[in-house]
């Protein structure tokens, strides 16, 4: 329950607060943010696997974004900013799907 | 690549890394940490520690996703307000230019009125009236109507089994009309004797250019479009006869056949050919300096006539 209410306490606050970005971090948001969800799916299907661990989901959450926003980065010092975003978010939506699929196996029984 | 790997035989990098991705969706790092839990080898930590940071983390997740949301929300609309502020100083502007265009127009209708009032009362006045009025016709200052030639020209129908969203004319540049073809129909009209040549309703002046400008064939720096339509004011028989004489529009017909252009030509008993575009005031001289002054001395630095 604490993790959900932190996450729509998360979301509101972005939407009232309005913060500001740097602009040099701008473009690494949205690959940022398909990283925190893969996290979020991750820590949710550990959790109703029974095996969920704080600092596990912790690291991960973190080691994800920074490394997601780390490649892109790269890729676009390299020139290949854009065929890596894509790498990234295929792999990562794959986690998704997959995580998402345990997840509705662990909720529906099916 | 096989289709089916036996047991037991290394598969390949690439298949290896799809399975490590499509298998392991779960990060292993939980199995571990389970793992070392149920040996007891992981140290106690209080568990308020724990929720904390996640409710932190989950906060963090929330806070990034609203941010990106806004953001990605923020720009479409910045674009659609920028967009909508270039349209709207479009309009704006064009109207002005036509509102100019009005006022030009109508300005130089009543400097020609008065002039011509003046003129009209003395001998000398109206034999300037009547070199200015076959300097205009030469210049075409003003509208004109005739029989005469109406050509045209087109670009190559796009063939009956293009692609018709793919596949355009634009695609097939050995069937379009150039300037180049333009500008060949134009002068062997002009050497045919002709008297006025306009371009889809573009007046041809002695300056005005044919040009070419990416894929848009400009004349007198204005677009226009296929199908050409060029005509000509002039006697049609003699004018068609010279026309189809000169050894330039034989190989044009040629080229225009080859290449699939419509390259199309019809007698006219009345064509009407606008004024081309007002020309700028290149040479004047004050009305009082005329009469100590002889002309010669008057003129303005720049020695080239009015267009």
């Amino acid at each position: 329950m604490i993790p959900i209410l932190g996450l729509a306490a998360g979301v509101l606050l972005g939407l009232f607060l309005d913060p500001t970005v740097p602009l040099v971090l701008q473009p690494y948001l949205p690959i940022a943010v398909v990283a925190a969800l893969d996290a979020v799916f991750g820590g949710f299907r550990a959790r109703l696997d029974g095996i969920f661990d704080a600092k596990v989901f912790v690291i991960s959450f973190v080691s994800n974004v920074v490394v997601a926003a780390l490649i892109v980065f790269l890729g676009d010092q390299l020139g290949v900013g854009a065929q890596l975003s894509t790498a990234v978010v295929v792999v990562l939506g794959i986690r998704i799907f997959g995580n998402a699929a345990a997840i509705r196996r662990h909720v529906f029984r099916a | 690549m096989t289709a089916t790997p036996r047991a037991g035989t290394p598969r390949s990098l690439g298949a290896s890394l799809l399975d490590a991705v499509l298998a392991e969706t779960l990060d292993p790092a939980y199995g571990q940490a389970a793992a070392a839990r149920a040996a007891g080898r992981s140290p106690d930590r209080p568990r308020w520690r724990g929720r904390a940071l996640v409710a932190l983390t989950m906060v963090i997740a929330g806070l990034l996703v609203s941010v990106t949301y806004d953001r990605a929300a923020a720009g479409a609309k910045g674009r659609e307000q920028v967009r909508d502020a270039l349209i709207s100083d479009i309009d704006k502007e064009s109207a002005v230019s036509d509102d100019l265009q009005n006022q030009l127009q109508s300005l130089s209708r009543q400097v020609t009125r008065t002039r011509d009032e003046l003129l009209a009362h003395s001998t000398v006045g109206k034999r300037a009236l009547d070199a200015l009025s076959s300097a205009e016709q030469a210049s075409a200052a003003v509208r004109v109507t005739g029989p005469g030639l109406l050509i045209t020209l087109a670009n190559a129908d796009p063939k009956a089994d293009a692609d018709p969203v793919g596949d355009t004319a634009e695609d097939n540049p050995q069937g379009q009309v150039r300037d180049g073809d333009l500008q060949v129909v134009v002068n062997a009209l002009w050497a045919a004797g002709a008297e006025a040549i306009s371009i889809n309703g573009q007046r041809l002046g002695p300056l005005t250019a044919i040009r070419f400008a990416g894929e848009a064939v400009l004349v007198d720096f204005r677009p226009v479009n296929n199908p050409y339509e060029i005509s000509a004011i002039g006697d049609p028989e003699t004018l068609g006869a010279k026309f189809f004489a000169s050894r330039d529009v034989v190989v044009l017909a040629g080229v225009s056949k080859a290449f699939g252009l419509r390259f199309d030509y019809a007698r006219k008993d009345r064509l009407t050919l606008p004024a081309a575009s007002i020309p700028e005031l290149r040479h004047a001289v004050p009305e009082t300096a005329v009469p100590e002054a002889p002309a010669g001395e008057t003129s303005s630095s720049d020695p080239t006539p009015g267009g």
